[in-house]
């Protein structure tokens, strides 16, 4: 196996932010410590799940801009309707995120239309119905208990650490060992071959569509248990996070590759580099910046147009090696 | 339409296989629909009481006008391919800050001159990318995002920076002709972005690449040109916005602009440009932008409260973008 290739490109990220930041912190221990593994979980427990869903409709060579809105949406039912019973209320935000992915997904499908722009119209729609929802306000969840329990530190995890994890751990292997991640890399790959090749492309761009929504609403939904409030606005900045994290990851953005192993350890590396250059004084628009550039520096790696430039010119030197021989 | 005359040649004409394919194959059933939702509208803003007030239509004019920029902009962006920006309002922020901080050093028309250049080199920085290494234009625009407001959030301390002399403009220039300066400036906008796609050679291959950008590389054009140009007039009309934002309030903030990249795409897409470009054009955008501050004030004088107004427009994009596949299936 190639060290430097898509598959370990996102453990490399990782493992050379955990160095710059080290090195950066000339062996203060400030970064280095349980303190930067804890909060780069709890990055993972809040993003993990979005990052991951989002993956899965990249794999199929799509893009599910709704998880933003959906993740806020499904803060704000499972905080109006778990006050007596915090299950019926997760059950309920997750039930109304695998529905919104669901319809969305039968359109993207059944009308053949490009995702971005049915998505844009889903992420506007599940913001609207967030404000819709809660009046506009910012609500308070009076469960405190199952609060103070969510963000229960367990070691060096959470309940929603532990969750996020367990998560990633399944689709990973489910992925990997059932037929369903073989069907899907063939469609990201080229969805008509797939087709004739007898994967049901269709249903399995729709259980896509609708798994993610369920995960980003699952996530958003525990956030605000764990915070005790939701608010309609505000929680629509996961979107560049989510998305940094799978390209990170090594999900590509032409289809057909990336692994939930690989999108967990591009959460976690914007994880410890959060909780890095906070441990190191940074301020708080440093991340920010750091997450912007590396995830340009990505897309322009990604780009077709630069394998393009780089094959012309190994051509070229070849061509140029090929004359002088002789 | 003349504008679209290149991309009408690429769209297949197949033969309708039903009836129904016979009669939308002829009438366009969704700019039928849409016009009808538009004399529908129109009929019941003007018969909506309070709507038709000169206090309500200059403030419609008014707030319109900064998304109508941003959308100006958007248009240039769908219309060549690009799908959409996120990064367009965050353009207009950056402008709003270099505007005022400029103005209150080499007075006004420096600091216009400022507020659209940065504006423009932001964008078009994004263009070159997109345009010479094929970069996907979504995740340019997110990662930009993230970059702008963390430099404007470095440059400025998230402080709001304030106009030295109290206000930009003196009270008379505030509506000149009795027409908010801020409409003045977005009909400018429409007009210099529709004059470059109607009249000028840039707009015939805006066009061209919209419809498919392998069929312009065939054709031998340097397409990183085309796109950059069309990255950095989008940004230029977002530093527009930015600018009259910063007018409007005497001050400039890094939250100018927030949300406006989704207000803009609605309104692109309400107004009929295909989302998949090359197709559409400023009037249609115009039309989108009225439509939407339109449903927006009567929903509000009709007692709904303002997030109903997010949720309908949610809807409404969604309805347009399934009405639009119509016609290509």
């Amino acid at each position: 196996m190639k060290i430097f290739s898509q598959k370990t490109r996102p453990y490399l990220i990782l493992l050379a932010t955990v160095l710059v930041l080290a090195v950066i912190d000339r062996g203060r221990g400030n970064v280095l410590s349980g303190a930067t593994v804890f909060s780069a979980l709890q990055y993972l427990a809040t993003l993990g799940p979005v990052a991951l869903g989002l993956s899965l409709t990249m794999l199929v060579r799509e893009f599910d801009l709704s998880v933003a809105g959906v993740f806020g949406l499904a803060g704000c039912v499972a905080v109006l309707l778990g006050g007596d019973s915090p299950a019926l209320g997760l059950a309920a935000a997750v039930l109304a995120g695998a529905a919104s992915g669901f319809i969305q997904g039968l359109i993207i499908t059944r009308l053949q239309m490009p995702s971005i722009g049915v998505t844009l119209g889903g992420l506007l729609t599940t913001i609207g119905l967030a404000y819709v929802l809660t009046g506009n306000q910012s609500l308070t969840f009076d469960n405190m208990d199952l609060a103070l329990f969510l963000s229960a530190r367990i070691g060096l995890f959470t309940p929603r650490s532990i969750v996020a994890l367990a998560l990633a751990a399944a689709f990973a292997m489910a992925l990997y060992w059932l037929w369903i991640g073989r069907d899907l890399i063939a469609i990201g790959s080229d969805r008509r071959a797939a087709h004739t090749a007898g994967v049901r492309v269709d249903a399995l761009m729709v259980l896509v569509f609708t798994t993610s929504g369920a995960l980003a609403a699952l996530s958003g939904a525990l956030l605000s248990y764990s915070l005790a409030s939701a608010s309609p606005s505000g929680l629509s900045e996961v979107l560049v996070p989510a998305t940094a994290a799978a390209i990170l990851g090594g999900v590509s953005l032409s289809g057909g590759t990336g692994t939930p192993l690989g999108v967990t350890a591009g959460v976690l590396m914007l994880g410890v580099l959060r909780a890095g250059l906070n441990a190191l004084g940074a301020p708080p628009f440093a991340h920010d910046m750091s997450m912007g550039a590396v995830l340009l520096a990505v897309a322009i790696l990604d780009a077709p147009g630069i394998r393009a430039h780089f094959e012309r010119l190994q051509t070229l030197t070849r061509s140029r090696t090929e004359t002088q021989a002789p | 339409m003349k504008p679209s005359a290149i991309s009408d040649m690429s769209i297949p004409v197949t033969p309708g296989s039903s009836r129904l394919a016979w009669i939308t194959d002829r009438i366009d059933l969704v700019d039928g629909l849409r016009i009808a939702v538009f004399a529908a509208l129109a009929i019941t803003a003007v018969l909506t009481p309070g709507f038709l007030s000169v206090p309500s239509l200059l403030a419609l004019l008014t707030t319109l006008s900064f998304v109508g920029c941003v959308a100006v902009g958007m248009t240039m962006i769908t219309l060549s391919g690009h799908i959409m920006s996120f990064s367009l309002g965050a353009t207009a922020a950056a402008a709003a800050v270099a505007f005022v901080h400029v103005l209150n050093i080499w007075g006004l028309a420096a600091g216009v001159a400022a507020g659209l250049a940065t504006g423009a080199l932001i964008s078009a920085a994004q263009g070159l990318i997109i345009g010479s290494l094929r970069a996907n234009p979504i995740i340019v625009s997110i990662a930009s995002l993230a970059l702008i407001y963390g430099i404007l959030n470095l440059l400025t301390g998230n402080a709001t920076l304030d106009v030295n002399s109290g206000s930009v403009l003196a009270a008379a220039w505030r509506r000149p002709f009795g027409i908010p300066v801020e409409t003045l400036a977005f009909l400018l906008c429409l007009a210099v972005g529709q004059f470059l796609l109607s009249f000028t050679i840039f707009g015939r291959r805006v066009f061209l690449i919209g419809s498919g950008m392998r069929s312009a590389d065939v054709l031998g054009l340097r397409v990183w040109r085309s796109v950059t140009a069309v990255y950095a007039w989008a940004g230029l009309f977002a530093g527009m916005t930015g600018i009259l934002l910063a007018t409007r309030y005497n001050q400039a903030n890094m939250e100018y602009g927030v949300g406006y990249d989704y207000d803009a795409i609605a309104a692109v897409l309400v107004g009929g440009v295909a989302i998949k470009g090359g197709l559409g054009s400023m009037w249609r955008t115009l039309a989108g932008v009225c439509l939407m501050a339109t449903a927006q004030v009567v929903l509000l004088l009709y007692g709904f409260r303002q997030e109903w107004q997010y949720l309908i427009a949610g809807l409404i994009v969604l309805l347009v973008v399934v009405l639009q596949s119509r016609r290509r299936s």
